[in-house]
This record gives structure tokens, C-alpha cells and sequence, in this order.
């Protein structure tokens, strides 16, 4: 009997599919260079007009450029700061209504109905209202920011408590914990992990809001970039924002799962 | 009272008292009514703009838009997921550049879409499509590569072609997971319809909310709001319907 037949179940899903072990990074990487050899040659031989579709060593190029003369820094120091102002008060305000609504089920169910409509409804279509409401400037940015990103906290702050173990607190209990040693033994940190999963799911929808806002109105940040070089027609300095923005919010999304190795090492856990 | 009633009178309770606070406030003037608006002047702009008609072409505009672009993604995303599913090598190639749509934002591309595509339905179909194609691909990918090996020796057995195969067996059982990414496409294309109103389109929902909100009439802004919303509630509902009918279809 060959050792193939007996191959690991992940391997052998369909009889026919092409079995490419270590394959996976080096195809990957050969279709992107692939990607960008293509772009390049197009774009830079003006194949199809390069204002429309630029290339890679131009964005490369402007990147430089727009370090070197401080417009990217400037403006990603004013989207950041909207950003926390928005996102911080997200956290806290949305673990500490999560908290409470799983407490008192009767005050969640009060407030229900405003949650579903802010966890159904298209968040943009709400910028123009907060513009409206909150001015031009900062603040309405960061409300942006705040209402897109406090609802999965919220509702992940809710259901991961519900979801502790019962078993975890009858044991705190058998122990003779008090009522707070329950929450903080047992409650806390089996409510912990799903709790970091509601705040990086806000992460990419604030990013989303912040961006939204910025582009609908504002003076300065990453959004008014995109809007002012949308409108000039600059593609390689939109595919520079675009990388920018992608890179902040991956790079959150990673500090946040270093942070919760950290503080939750056991919510890593397959 | 059974706790179900509770929660609903309770949510009904809390929604109106919202409303009534809403109201008393923006009547005694605690906040201002024109650039906040309240609940009477959005409850007389909906009738003016169902009488007018408004409300109906702009909602005309957006069904269509939100069709055209979700339905381009089913069969772009099913078909793409299904041979990414069956073949490794595929697969390998286009991962990349899904996981770079679907962790990038995608709002910051829609200049460049509509320098491409000008200025209107196109662009805003194709932001939709974009937006809700990719959590598809995702998840047929998942689940043709879910189904039970067993399932598919078994009709090989029986000599099926590669064809039955993927009839008989892959789709059937990727089904589940296929609908669970048609159920968060269908919120993402409903968020790329609106987002392509809003900044490149002169007709639709979206655009009719900041057409308004440029003029300051914040109770007609909350029109085409509220409709979608209601949109989105619909969605879901139509959503957790599948699923409920598909849990009881499995074995």
C-alpha cells in the first residue's frame, strides 16, 4: 500500500483536483509578478492611456514623492487622529452597553430596534445626516467613525457574555467567589475574545465611514486626497491612497491580534 | 407575558419613546429643527415625496442599479469560486488578488472606476459588483472544498462524469456556505449601490441623500434614508428566510 492513499484529508477533497503541496506562495507569487510585469509594460509604453491606469514604478515613484514632501504624513496624522477620537469612544462606550444590555435583557430590548437598523443599514447613506448635523471639521468624522465601529462591539461584547461557560461560574461559585471575583475570573475573560473579534470587525467598517466622510466633505485627510486627485484624474497617486489606507488597516488589524496574544493568550486558540 | 411578546412591546416602547423625546426636544427648541429636524417634519416630507413620486423613481434607479450589480457578482463569484474550489493551481493564482479586494477599501477605488467608466450606471454598478463579488468567491471556494470526499467517490463510483460530479455532488453541498456568502454580498452591494450614488451618479437613493443634504432640507434627507433602511431590514430578513428553509432541507 502506498503511502498516498492515505494522504491527509485536507489533500484529497476531489479525485481530480491537482495536488500542489508547497505550491501555494510560489503561484501566488508568480501571478502577481505576472500582474505587475503586465501593468508596467502597458501602462509605462501607454498601451492604454497611463493618466487612467498609471503603473508600478510610477506609484512607487509617487509614494516617494508624497513622503518626501510631507503631504501623505500631514494628512494621515489628521485621518489617524479622527480616526481614535472616534474609534476609542467606540470601544468603551460599546463594551460598556454590551455589558449592560446582557445584564438587563430588558434594556437591550428597549434600545433593540435602533441596533438593527444601525447593524442593517448601509453606514455611508448616514454621512450626509452627520455632516449635517456635526459640521464640516473633525467632529463629524470621527461620529463617522464611531457609529460604524461601535456596533459589532457592542453586539460582540453582548452575545460573548451570554456565551460564557455556565459551568465556569458555578465553579468560580463552588470556590466561594464573590460577585465581582465571578466577573473577573470567569465573566471577563471568556467574554475577552469575542470581544476583540467585534473590534476588529470595527476596524475595516470605521476605516470605511472615515474614508466615506472625509470624501463627502473635509479640509484635510487621506479621503480629501482621494477626492482632489479623482477629480484631477491623478491614478497613481489614488493607487498610493488606496495602499495607504489598506496598510493602516491591516497593520491595526495585526497590532490588535499581537495585543490580544498578549493580554487573552488563550483567545488565539483554534 | 411570554418573554417574546415582552421583547417586542419593549422595542416598540423604546422606539417610540425615541421618536417622542425626538419631538419634544426639537419643539421647545432644544435643538434646532431645521438643521436637526424631527420626527413631524420627516413624516410630512415622506408623504409630499410619495405623492410627488419622487421616492418611487429614485427607488427604481437603485433596485435596478442593486440587481444588475449583485447578479453580475452571483455568476462572476459562484463560477470563479467553483474553479478556484476544483483546481489548486487556480486557486494559488487568483487568492492573491481576492484577499487584496477584500481587505483593501474598496471606496477608495471608485475615482479610478469612474475615470474608467464614466460617470453613472456603469460606475455604480460596477462598485456594486466589486463590493458583493468578493464574499461570494470566498465562500464557494469554502464550500466545494467542504464537501465530503466520500460523496464524490461515490458517484465516481457509479461512474459519474466529472460534469455529475460537480452537479450531484459538490454544488449540492456547498450549497449552505455558498448562501452564507450570497447573504453578506447582498449587504455589500446594497452598501456599492449607495456608495456609488452618493459620489458618482445623479439619480438613485443615495444620490438623493446628499442632493438634499447640499440644500439642507434634513427631513427630506431622512426619506430616502428610511427606505434604506427598510432596504437593508428587508435583506436580512429575506436572508435569515433562506437559511431557515435550507436547515430544514439538510439532512
Amino acid at each position: 500500500m502506498s503511502a498516498e492513499a492515505e494522504a491527509p484529508s485536507g489533500d484529497i477533497a476531489l479525485p481530480f483536483v491537482m495536488r500542489f503541496g508547497a505550491a501555494r506562495p510560489m503561484i501566488g507569487a508568480a501571478a502577481v509578478t505576472l500582474f505587475l510585469l503586465v501593468w508596467q509594460i502597458v501602462g509605462a509604453n501607454e498601451i492604454i492611456r497611463s493618466d487612467l491606469i498609471s503603473y508600478p514604478s510610477e506609484v512607487a515613484r509617487t509614494l516617494i514623492a508624497m513622503s518626501a514632501s510631507g503631504e501623505l504624513g500631514s494628512n494621515l496624522w489628521v485621518s489617524l487622529q479622527e480616526f481614535l477620537q472616534g474609534f476609542l469612544p467606540a470601544i468603551a462606550f460599546g463594551i460598556a452597553a454590551g455589558t449592560a444590555f446582557a445584564l438587563v435583557p430588558r434594556l437591550h430590548y428597549l434600545c433593540e430596534p435602533l441596533i438593527v437598523v444601525l447593524n442593517t443599514a448601509p453606514i455611508i447613506a448616514f454621512v450626509p445626516i452627520v455632516v449635517v448635523w456635526f459640521g464640516v471639521g473633525t467632529q463629524s468624522k470621527a461620529i463617522m467613525v464611531f457609529l460604524a465601529a461601535v456596533i459589532p462591539i457592542l453586539i460582540n461584547t453582548m452575545t460573548g457574555i451570554r456565551q460564557v461557560h455556565e459551568s465556569w461560574v458555578r465553579a468560580c461559585r463552588a470556590f466561594g467567589a464573590s460577585r465581582a471575583q465571578v466577573i473577573a475570573k470567569a465573566i471577563l475573560p471568556g467574554a475577552l475574545p469575542p470581544v476583540m473579534v467585534g473590534v476588529r470587525l470595527a476596524v475595516g467598517r470605521a476605516i470605511v465611514g472615515l474614508i466615506a466622510a472625509e470624501m463627502y466633505v473635509s479640509v484635510r485627510g487621506i479621503g480629501r486626497l482621494i477626492q482632489v486627485y479623482s477629480s484631477s484624474e491623478r491614478a497613481a497617486e489614488i493607487f498610493v491612497l488606496v495602499a495607504v489606507v489598506a496598510t493602516f488597516g491591516f497593520a491595526l488589524v495585526t497590532l490588535l491580534r499581537r495585543l490580544e496574544g498578549l493580554i487573552a493568550p488563550w483567545s488565539l486558540e483554534p | 407575558m411570554s418573554p417574546r411578546r415582552e421583547q417586542i412591546i419593549l422595542g416598540i416602547v423604546g422606539t417610540l419613546a425615541f421618536l417622542v423625546v425626538w419631538e419634544i426636544a426639537a419643539r421647545l427648541d432644544l435643538i434646532n429643527p431645521i438643521v436637526v429636524s424631527n420626527p413631524s417634519r420627516i413624516a410630512a416630507a415622506f408623504v409630499a415625496q410619495l405623492q410627488s413620486g419622487e421616492i418611487f423613481a429614485d427607488l427604481g434607479v437603485s433596485l435596478v442599479e442593486f440587481a444588475a450589480g449583485f447578479g453580475l457578482s452571483v455568476v462572476v463569484g459562484i463560477t470563479l469560486g467553483i474553479a478556484m474550489g476544483l483546481n489548486r493551481p487556480t486557486e494559488y493564482a487568483i487568492d492573491p488578488f481576492v484577499w487584496f479586494l477584500y481587505s483593501s477599501p474598496l471606496i477608495a477605488f471608485y475615482p479610478l472606476i469612474v475615470v474608467w467608466l464614466g460617470f453613472g450606471f456603469a460606475t455604480v454598478v460596477a462598485i456594486t459588483f466589486l463590493l458583493s463579488f468578493v464574499s461570494i468567491v470566498v465562500n464557494t471556494v469554502a464550500g466545494v472544498q467542504d464537501v465530503d470526499p466520500q460523496l464524490v467517490r461515490a458517484v465516481r463510483a457509479f461512474g459519474g462524469t466529472r460534469f455529475e460530479v460537480i452537479r450531484k455532488a459538490i454544488l449540492p453541498a456547498a450549497v449552505p456556505l455558498i448562501i452564507a456568502g450570497l447573504r453578506i454580498g447582498l449587504g455589500r452591494a446594497l452598501h456599492g449601490v449607495v456608495l456609488g450614488e452618493m459620489f458618482s451618479s445623479n439619480a438613485g437613493l443615495g444620490y438623493r441623500i446628499t442632493f438634499h443634504a447640499a440644500h439642507l432640507r434634513t427631513a427630506d434627507v431622512f426619506v430616502p434614508l428610511t427606505v434604506l433602511v427598510a432596504i437593508g431590514l428587508l435583506i436580512n430578513a429575506l436572508g435569515n428566510a433562506l437559511e431557515a428553509r435550507l436547515q430544514a432541507w439538510r439532512p
